[in-house]
């Protein structure tokens, strides 16, 4: 049976690479989080109002996606430094729910609502909020991790 | 009275004490700090992605810069009030640490940047539009800005990890340990 020790991890052997990891976690979560925030205040009317959603959409989605698969990645290796205490720890367990949960809002209701054109401003109000309720609830439990 | 004795008294204070020690202001506060950074700083990297060409090309550069104009403000309040906070809860603990210096001066140098190009980038976008390509300098604006932003990030997170001169304490043992205890944001249970 192979048994991973943390201790071996070359993260938890220097003084600079976890923090680097670190930011490199949050500088493109920022880049993802943003980018989503640009549309849905789009969305909710109060930004960018000569533009339509669906066009920031386009002009933001390839931002958005480069962010999550480097933030998701560099999360990944965070959690190495010891898996077993984020996997025990509730704030680390609702954060990859809410993930899960939002990236599929992101690209199934979220994604048809900013594109179609016919879609009510109630409709429109109501999707961005939730989605940014969930994308902040992401940040808040990654930071509640420290605290729980 | 030294600067030592200075931020003991604010960090003493009977609010920054309170903000210390509650289980939720203090966590929460550090959250808001950190959502700003997305959403805010989300908007600051499509300004400058836009004015080096990368990002919005679509839209108008004058648009990208009006628009955010407000929410980038209303951002830096939110951010720069929590941080407030976040330093006088633990004043002792900042005011001689070299990362948080060193994210005071960046911050100083993006004053220092909105004013050198104000005239010519930030303060006239409509100029940038009717520009046959986007000039040189609003170029050279976007790349400093985003070092900038970058490097008052990282050294906002490298605070954490900064120990003050400890001659017992063994520096080259686990990272777990040798990570600040109160800051940086692990899980409790992986500090042992």
């Amino acid at each position: 049976m192979l048994v991973y020790d943390p201790a071996t991890n070359p993260l938890n052997n220097n003084e600079w690479s976890f923090p680097l990891a670190e930011c490199v976690h949050i500088a493109t979560f920022a880049m993802s989080v943003g980018t989503i925030a640009i549309v849905d205040f789009r969305l909710l009317g109060i930004e960018l109002r000569k533009q339509t959603p669906a066009q920031l959409l386009k002009e933001t989605s390839l931002w958005t996606l480069a962010g999550l698969i480097i933030t998701i990645s560099a999360g990944l290796v965070i959690m190495t430094t010891d898996p077993v205490a984020y996997y025990l720890n509730w704030a680390f367990r609702y954060k990859m729910i809410a993930l899960v949960v939002a990236i599929i809002f992101n690209y199934t209701i979220h994604r048809k609502v900013v594109l179609s054109e016919s879609s009510s401003p109630g409709t429109r109000k109501l999707v961005a909020l939730v989605s940014l309720a969930l994308w902040t609830s992401i940040v808040f439990s990654g930071l509640f991790y420290a605290f729980t | 009275m030294s600067f030592a004795e200075f931020f003991q008294a604010v960090r003493d204070t009977q609010f920054f004490t309170g903000v210390r020690e509650s289980m939720l202001v203090y966590p929460i506060v550090m959250s808001l700090h950190l959502t700003c950074i997305a959403i805010f700083g989300g908007m600051i990297l499509m300004t400058d992605l836009r004015l080096l060409g990368w990002a919005f090309t679509s839209v108008p550069v004058a648009d990208v810069i009006k628009q955010f104009r407000i929410f980038k403000w209303l951002g830096l309040i939110v951010m720069v009030t929590c941080g407030i906070l976040l330093f006088g809860a633990k004043a002792t603990d900042y005011y001689d640490n070299p990362y948080f210096l060193i994210k005071i001066s960046l911050l100083l140098l993006v004053g220092v940047h909105a004013w050198v190009f104000h005239r010519d980038v930030y303060g006239n976008p409509e100029a940038l539009d009717r520009a046959p390509a986007i000039p040189g300098k609003a170029k050279a604006a976007a790349y400093i800005s985003l070092c900038l932003w970058l490097g008052i990030m990282s050294m906002g997170r490298w605070i954490a990890y900064f120990e003050k001169p400890d001659p017992i304490h063994d520096r080259k043992s686990n990272h777990a340990q040798t990570a600040s205890r109160e800051l940086h944001s692990r899980p409790t249970s992986a500090r042992r």
